[in-house]
């Protein structure tokens, strides 16, 4: 029997490219990129306000990675001496992850900029085990003090930045981790100067998040008291030129510290009564108990104004 | 005038008769600058009701002053109670009995009636015979003297005297000036129908003090102010045609308006009170005229083949309105005082008359006839912003008070009854009859006596 060679060639390189396929593919399809883990926090609604301003000038770090280059040695240095109590909480869950940023520093710097990074870059592995710590101990307070942190480095630095940018840019993987190691040990050595910033932030914060707002139904009371002794003149001419505005100075105790004032102005003899009409309603409207001890801080001062001109638009 | 006045200075006040004593005054001082972020409220809603006022019995200066100061309390919350604007309290509910006008009321007492304003005063007869009269008027909120006045006069004005307080608290108190201190004359109507006697008439705006003028032999139709309020116009029907006469309400003595052929009639002063214009008939036509009082000169104004009639003075003298029924129907038409073009301002539906402009120059008033109905109402000079203040079976003859705010006019009911006079805010509120002794109709307001 002939055999053909063309077929013999046919079916071996068949052969051949359908067992590389089934090789290479098979292969391929079990390759499973490690899925990056990703560090959750579950925080509430006032930490994620005062992470998100945070982030807003954390912005600003960027020019970090210049920083951290000259700072590598030093920042090491410093966090030892000065707290030791604080780096050991940080490095006992991370112990392995120092040595890897020594050698790849240099080239992997560039991309860390942001916060998140922090718990991250020591270990993968490892991470979920930092992650849990550093929030057990203060986890706004961490916020804050990053936020701190990066405040005041970035100006500094950014001079350096423009030189460096080139570098990161080749190697990205490996640069977060090792910028995070150095962030942690910059935290340590800044939580001592945020001991003493913890409490103008702390004050920030619960003025923002906890001040009671006057409410709309406090202004509303207030006002329909106002209305209903606040006497006008029937069928007064051109009561757009009656506009009057009353400053007010209330006392805790819900009465006028001080005599009304009025702050808008009109000569005329009409303009006069008007503004009489107007301090009278503000006179007899005291106390004004609408309004909450919790919001006083909004009322102390107000500005009324007493406006004619709606009810006369006809 | 018999009456002279002084202001009174502010009393000097306690610190406990005040809600807010120096040391308050002293920190507002401060509160500009202390204040930086207030909280805004805007207030657009207020309480369109009358000032609720408190107007005690005047104290008596002397034992045999008691009736005068009770009487000037009456006539001032009767002033302010017809003006719409103030809600006089019963006297029956002070707390306070006013004993001495020289020392703060207290105040508290007077807030708990709800009072937003109160007036103290005093009648003294002085050893000269002459009446003196002192008011304060109080803001009982901040607790303060808004004015204070006093006035010499002889006893028997002291019915004036009570209007001139009662304009110097409306004044006070709205911005505007009042209209209390003057007077209307109009024309009083007696007995039958059939045999009506008509008199020219003067009388307070309040009702009080008639006089009448003529003795109602001959008809008499609308009597006209001059601006110096000692003189009045008006046309008569004598023995010929009926004619334009001057009456000195003083001397009582009266003089025809110049000698013309024909009628002459709907007389009106300028506001200087040099000059009188009116209509004159031309056959089946009339046109306006004006003459000079002292030069006796006359000027033609117009010269149309219609009837123009009842010309009014702008208070800048500078234009008149008038009616003409040169379109077809009488309206409202506004020409310069020296004649000229004439701008037809009113194009509503049914006929316009009887314009007269407000002594303030924001409006002119009309009588409007139109679907069997007469009606009083007001338009600004230009023909817009018509708004019919009353309308009924016959309502005629507007007439401004001084400050423009409020219309008189006479009102007939139909039947066998007669007319008599109402007046009205321009803005369409608070219609009050003005008491008369008999019929009455073609009121004029007087100016201001002072």
């Amino acid at each position: 029997m002939k055999v053909d060679k063309t077929l013999i060639a046919s079916v071996s390189l068949h052969v051949l490219v359908i067992g590389w396929g089934l090789i290479s593919f098979s292969a391929r399809s079990l390759e499973a990129p490690p899925p990056e883990s990703m560090p959750v926090d579950i925080i509430s609604a006032d930490q994620l306000s005062k992470i998100t301003a945070g982030i807003k000038t954390g912005e600003k770090d960027k020019p970090k990675p210049p920083v951290e280059k000259i700072a590598d040695a030093k920042p090491v240095d410093d966090a030892v001496g000065k707290i030791t109590e604080k780096k050991e909480i940080v490095t006992a869950s991370a112990p392995e992850p120092p040595p890897k940023p020594v050698e790849k520093p240099v080239e992997k710097k560039p991309d860390p900029p942001k916060p998140v990074a922090e718990n991250k870059p020591k270990d993968e592995p490892k991470p979920i085990e930092k992650k849990p710590d550093p929030p057990k101990v203060d986890p706004i307070a961490e916020a804050l003090k990053s936020e701190d942190t990066k405040k005041p480095v970035p100006k500094p630095e950014a001079k350096a930045a423009p030189p460096q940018p080139p570098k990161p840019k080749q190697e990205r993987t490996f640069d977060q981790s090792k910028i995070a190691a150095l962030l942690d040990k910059r935290d340590p050595t800044r939580q001592a100067m945020t001991g003493s910033a913890l409490n103008s932030s702390a004050s920030l914060g619960t003025t923002r998040g906890t001040a009671a707002t006057l409410s709309q139904s406090e202004l509303d009371a207030m006002r329909a008291r106002l209305a209903s002794l606040w006497n006008v003149q029937p069928g007064v001419e051109h009561p757009e030129e009656l506009f009057v505005t009353i400053r007010i100075r209330l006392n805790p105790d819900r009465r006028l510290a001080a005599p009304p004032q009025v702050v808008s102005t009109g000569s005329s003899s009409r303009y006069q009564a008007a503004a009489d009409a107007a301090v009278r309603a503000v006179l007899q409207g005291q106390p004004y108990t609408m309004l909450r001890d919790e919001t006083y801080e909004q009322w102390k001062y107000m500005d009324i104004d007493f406006d004619p001109k709606q009810m006369f638009h006809s | 005038m018999p009456v002279t006045s002084f202001s009174l200075p502010p009393l000097p006040l306690r610190r406990r008769d005040l809600l807010i004593g120096g040391a308050g005054a002293a920190a507002g001082l401060l509160l500009p600058s202390l204040a930086s972020a207030q909280t805004k409220l805007q207030v657009t809603e207020g309480n369109v009701a009358p000032l609720p006022i408190a107007i005690p019995n005047f104290v008596a200066g002397t034992p045999s002053d008691g009736e005068v100061g009770v009487g000037v309390a009456q006539v001032i919350t009767n002033n302010l109670k017809r003006s719409g604007l103030f809600a006089p309290i019963d006297q029956a509910a002070f707390i306070e009995k006013i004993i001495n006008i020289d020392a703060a009321p207290q105040f508290q007492s007077w807030k708990t009636i709800n009072a937003q304003a109160l007036v103290t005063g005093r009648m003294t007869r002085q050893g000269d015979g002459r009446l003196k009269a002192e008011f304060r008027l109080w803001d009982v909120a901040a607790g303060q003297q808004l004015t204070g006045q006093q006035y010499f006069t002889s006893p028997e004005y002291w019915r004036r005297i009570a209007h001139i307080i009662s304009d110097q608290i409306y004044e006070r108190l709205t911005g505007e000036k009042g209209y209390f201190d003057s007077r209307v004359v109009f024309v009083d109507e007696t007995g039958s129908k059939e045999r009506r006697v008509k008199r020219l008439a003067l009388m307070d705006q309040d009702g009080a003090n008639v006089r009448y003028l003529t003795r109602g032999s001959d008809l008499v139709l609308t009597p006209r102010f001059s601006p110096s309020t000692q003189e009045i116009t008006y046309m008569e029907f004598g023995q010929g045609d009926p004619r334009v006469y001057l009456f000195n309400i003083e001397t009582g003595q009266r003089e025809i308006v110049g000698n013309f052929p024909g009628m002459s009639f709907s007389p009106r002063f300028s506001p200087d009170g040099q000059r009188v214009i009116m209509s004159l008939q031309q056959g089946g036509n009339s046109n306006l005229f004006v003459m000079d009082l002292r030069s006796k000169s006359t000027t033609r104004l117009t010269d149309t083949p219609a009837i123009d009639t009842s010309p009014s003075y702008a208070p800048d003298g500078t234009r008149i309105c008038f009616e003409s029924d040169r379109g077809g129907k009488p309206q409202i038409y506004v020409m310069p005082a020296t004649g000229g073009p004439a701008q037809r301002i009113s194009f509503g539906e049914g006929s316009y008359s009887t314009p007269v402009w407000s002594p303030r120059g924001d409006y002119i008033a009309f009588t409007k006839q139109g679907g069997g109905q007469f009606s009083i109402g007001i338009m600004k000079p230009d023909g817009s912003g018509e708004r019919i203040l009353t309308s009924g079976f016959h309502n005629e003859g507007p007439t401004f008070a001084p400050n423009g705010r409020v219309l008189m006019f006479f009102r007939d009911p139909g039947g066998n009854g007669g007319p008599s006079l109402f007046t009205v805010d321009i803005s369409g509120r608070n219609e009050q009859r003005v008491p008369t002794p008999g019929f009455a109709s073609d009121p004029a307001w007087s100016p201001l006596l002072s």
